[in-house]
């Protein structure tokens, strides 16, 4: 196995791991309010999706240049 | 009532709500303001890295080829693997220091401290990460002064990495700051702001990373 | 809270205590907190650049009396207009009309006794010296060449001095950024209660904007600079073509700022004359929820417009043609404003005092500048004259004929209120007339120079002058005309000086006016308000009592301006 597959393989259970765990923290902070809260969903929310890109980046669905 | 909440951890954000009524009015109007300040500091961060992203894609959409050539050298891509496992410890510290706010909320002072520790960790950790990475694209003929790509990387990256270090040095004296007691259960603006603070630059990651590494 | 001795409960207890003022010499006068002091400080600085600034503008038109003039060497003269661009927007207009201005008034208007951050505030005007001294250091490593636009590749030539104007208006960026922030906070979150959205002082509105365009814009140029400081100092290849850099990416990236802040300069201006109208007509404005949001179309849309800036720049005809559509579409805000304005005049009893003589002058002038900047949007058209002085003629009638003369219509206006003094009227007047008549003669022939071809920022146009004999004389008629805006600022100064000990006491309430800060005493106490006001109305209705409850000094429910101000019999106008 190369480097970059291991680190792949580390990326993707990561990306599992603290995407799922900011998602469920999304879900429980869905019903805050306030400005503070608000802006922690929507940040916490894009840092999910950036948990989607490294998912789909380290099964070599995203980032694959010819 | 704090002891009602002290006795169960994560009740949920109703019990936290709840403290706030104890609150005296001038701290909530000041908390207001100073939230919304800092928000706007955070916008305003984001125009300045949406100047250079905007700059970054204007140069590689007019580029004839991306990567461009130095001499009759194409430059490589950057290496996406490395970068994705990079990103995640960087994500699983933004979580962390969810976690360790969280933890404050409900009066778990040890958790918010382990917590705490975690994400700064987590911070070093990525910034080792880009220290390895830095060498990489270098070693790879990708220079600052050399190309297009490499200006818009290490500006953009550094700019980044340079707010993490900031982040870093931040929740170091956020957290030495409540070892001296100067956050309450219901009164800790300083540590929103610092988890917000570490929020936004994880999200920035993100647009770079997708930029850089993806496209 | 002892109940009985305060104000009814109004919900806002935060502001029912008041700090005690500072003691000594360096936290009150010098590293003051007080938002009233910094506006000051800001004045002071404002006006000494002006005069280095000034001085550079009337050097440019000496040398432009011969064709071939010999004051200075083209180098010299290069840094010279280069210098004065640079120096009059971001170290005189700029700092003059929000650190000013905005620092002095915005508080007192929506009832606050200070800004959302004060700290932030001192911060802000103290990165000013250092940005100002900074930039006139480049002429200690040869002067920076390339014009107040800093245009690379000619900018990189400049070297040493290229890097000090790149790291001296990133400073500015970041004071004008920091001032920005701290008036949204303070405005969203800090006018007294009963104060809605809609019942703000246009120059509330006004402000507002403008601290929206200040805080987004701001950092888009300090990153450019950033971005021209790197490719100086670091040789990284952002604007380099050769390296697969691009010079039009720099004219973005400039432009993405350097068009809103046009409006930072104008919006405020904007504001002044939407306050000073209504009192000296004693009638209420005109339009005021069109007014007020039409400052907010123009805060938005101006930042769809910058590249209006380039069109010669090569950027495709599709681009063109969609900024030239945008161009024209924001100037129907404006073209809302001064027709609200004309609008307020009509039928209104017009007193003619000093302010209003500026306001007057500003609707005229600013009118005009906006005009030729349809002129200059249209692509065809702006071929023509890109690169001319019909732009340098557009730019002064905006900028000098509008945003300066707004300011120079607000000094009159609250001098009163910031010294307790009124200014002489009779010297305001001698120096509204000579500022005016000066300008427009020193500008208005630019334009028909522009249109036979006269370019900008050459040291000597004996060429053109070859083919159009008559430049010779309408330079050397703009150089003398120039001298008369000396003299006239220079009256300013002096009435300045002078009132502040022979003025007449001008009492709360000189001009009858009807916004919060003319009902506290003048100058203003350290803590502005004892007792936060609460407001039920807009200030515009000069017919009703004053919309106010617990205000500090008991004053007149309908003001009137005071008799002995207004000796002469007002024009009723449109009657």
């Amino acid at each position: 196995m190369t480097e970059a597959q291991i680190e792949k393989i580390i990326a993707l259970l990561g990306a599992l791991l603290v995407g799922v765990t900011a998602a469920v923290q999304l879900r429980n902070d869905w019903a805050a309010k306030g400005l503070d809260a608000l802006v922690t969903k929507v940040l916490l929310g894009l840092m999910a999706v950036g948990c989607v890109l490294a998912f789909l980046a380290a099964i070599n669905v995203l980032g694959v240049h010819a | 009532m704090a002891t009602a909440v002290a006795t169960a951890p994560l009740a949920g954000h109703e019990a936290v709500a709840a403290r706030y009524l104890e609150v005296d009015p001038v701290y909530a109007e000041t908390r207001s303001i100073r939230l919304l300040g800092f928000v706007f500091f955070l916008l305003s961060d984001c125009v300045l890295f949406g100047a250079f992203i905007f700059a970054y894609v204007y140069l590689r959409i007019s580029a004839p080829t991306w990567p461009p050539f130095v001499g009759n050298h194409r430059l490589p891509w950057f290496d996406t693997a490395f970068a994705a496992l990079n990103s995640i410890v960087l994500f699983g510290s933004g979580v962390t220091m969810h976690f360790a706010l969280e933890n404050w909320k409900h009066l778990n002072r040890q958790k918010f401290y382990r917590w705490l520790i975690a994400t700064i960790i987590l911070g070093l950790g990525f910034l080792l990460g880009q220290a390895h990475e830095w060498t990489g694209v270098l070693r790879g003929g990708v220079t600052w002064p050399g190309s297009t790509m490499g200006a818009s990387f290490f500006t953009l990256t550094g700019m980044h990495g340079f707010h993490v270090f900031v982040g870093v040095c931040y929740l170091t004296v956020l957290g030495l700051q409540a070892r001296r007691g100067i956050y309450t259960g219901s009164k800790y603006f300083g540590l929103t702001a610092g988890t917000l603070y570490w929020h936004f630059v994880d999200v920035i990651w993100v647009v770079l990373f997708t930029l850089f590494y993806v496209w | 809270m002892e109940a009985g001795t305060t104000a009814p409960h109004v919900g806002h207890d935060p502001h029912d205590h008041i700090h005690p003022p500072p003691e000594g010499f360096i936290r009150k006068y010098v590293f003051s907190l007080d938002h009233k002091v910094i506006a000051f400080q800001y004045f002071i600085t404002g006006l000494l650049f002006m005069l280095i600034a000034g001085s550079f503008a009337e050097l440019i038109r000496l040398q432009l009396w011969e064709p071939n003039g010999a004051i200075m060497s083209h180098n010299a003269y290069d840094t010279m207009f280069t210098i004065h661009g640079t120096a009059m927007v971001w170290l005189v207009v700029i700092p003059l009309v929000t650190g000013a201005l905005g620092n002095f008034v915005m508080p007192l208007q929506i009832g606050a006794r200070d800004v959302a951050f004060p700290w932030l505030n001192m911060l802000s005007f103290w990165i000013l010296p250092v940005a100002g001294l900074t930039l006139f250091s480049t002429f200690l490593a040869g002067g920076a060449h390339a014009g107040w636009t800093e245009y690379p590749p000619i900018s990189l030539a400049d070297g040493t001095a290229g890097a000090l104007w790149c790291a001296a208006i990133f400073l500015v960026g970041i004071s004008s950024t920091i001032t920005g922030l701290n008036f949204m906070v303070t405005i969203i979150k800090m006018r007294a209660p009963g104060m809605t959205w809609t019942r703000m002082p246009l120059f509330i509105w006004a402000s507002f904007a403008t601290a929206f365009m200040n805080m987004f814009a701001t950092v888009a140029l300090s990153s450019a600079l950033f971005a021209l400081f790197l490719e100086h100092v670091f040789n990284v290849p952002f604007f380099d073509a050769n390296r697969g850099g691009s010079a039009v990416l720099y004219e973005h990236m400039f432009w993405f700022y350097s068009h809103p802040a046009v409006y930072i300069f104008i919006l405020p201006a904007f504001g002044v004359i939407s306050e000073i109208l209504p009192v000296f007509a004693r009638k209420p404005i005109f339009g005021y929820k069109m007014i007020a949001f039409s400052s907010l179309a123009i805060a938005i849309l101006s930042f769809a417009v910058w590249a209006h800036h380039m069109f010669p720049s090569g950027i495709s005809p599709w681009l063109q043609l969609t900024f030239m559509i945008i161009t024209y579409a924001i100037g129907v805000p404006t073209g809302i404003k001064v027709f609200s304005w004309i609008a307020t005049l009509w039928a209104g009893r017009i007193h003619f005092t000093t302010a209003m003589l500026y306001a007057m002058g500003f609707l005229i002038t600013f009118t005009f500048g906006g005009i030729t900047g349809i002129f200059l949007a249209s692509v065809p058209a702006d071929f023509h004259e890109h690169g001319t002085y019909f732009v340098v003629a557009h730019f002064h009638y905006v900028v000098a004929g509008g945003a300066l003369m707004g300011f120079l219509a607000a000094i009159p206006y609250w001098y009163p209120k910031a010294t307790g003094r009124l200014m002489s009227e009779r010297m305001g007047r001698w120096s509204f007339w000579l500022f005016f008549i000066g300008f427009n003669a020193t500008f208005f022939p630019m334009h028909w120079l522009g249109l036979e071809g006269m370019p900008r920022r050459y040291a000597s146009y004996v060429a053109f002058a070859t083919g159009n004999p008559d430049a010779v004389f309408w330079n050397q008629f703009e150089t003398v005309f120039s001298f008369l805006m000396v003299v006239s600022i220079g009256l300013l100064a002096w009435n300045m000086i002078w009132s502040i000990r022979h003025g007449k006491p001008a009492g709360i309430n000189p001009w009858g006016a009807r916004t919060l800060e003319w009902t506290i005493s003048s100058p203003p106490p350290y803590y502005n308000f004892r007792k936060i006001p609460i407001v039920y109305d807009r200030p515009y209705d000069f017919d009703k009592p004053l919309p106010y409850r617990n205000l500090d000094n008991d004053i007149d429910a309908y003001p009137e301006p005071s008799p002995v101000l207004l000796r002469q019999e007002p024009v009723r106008a449109g009657a």
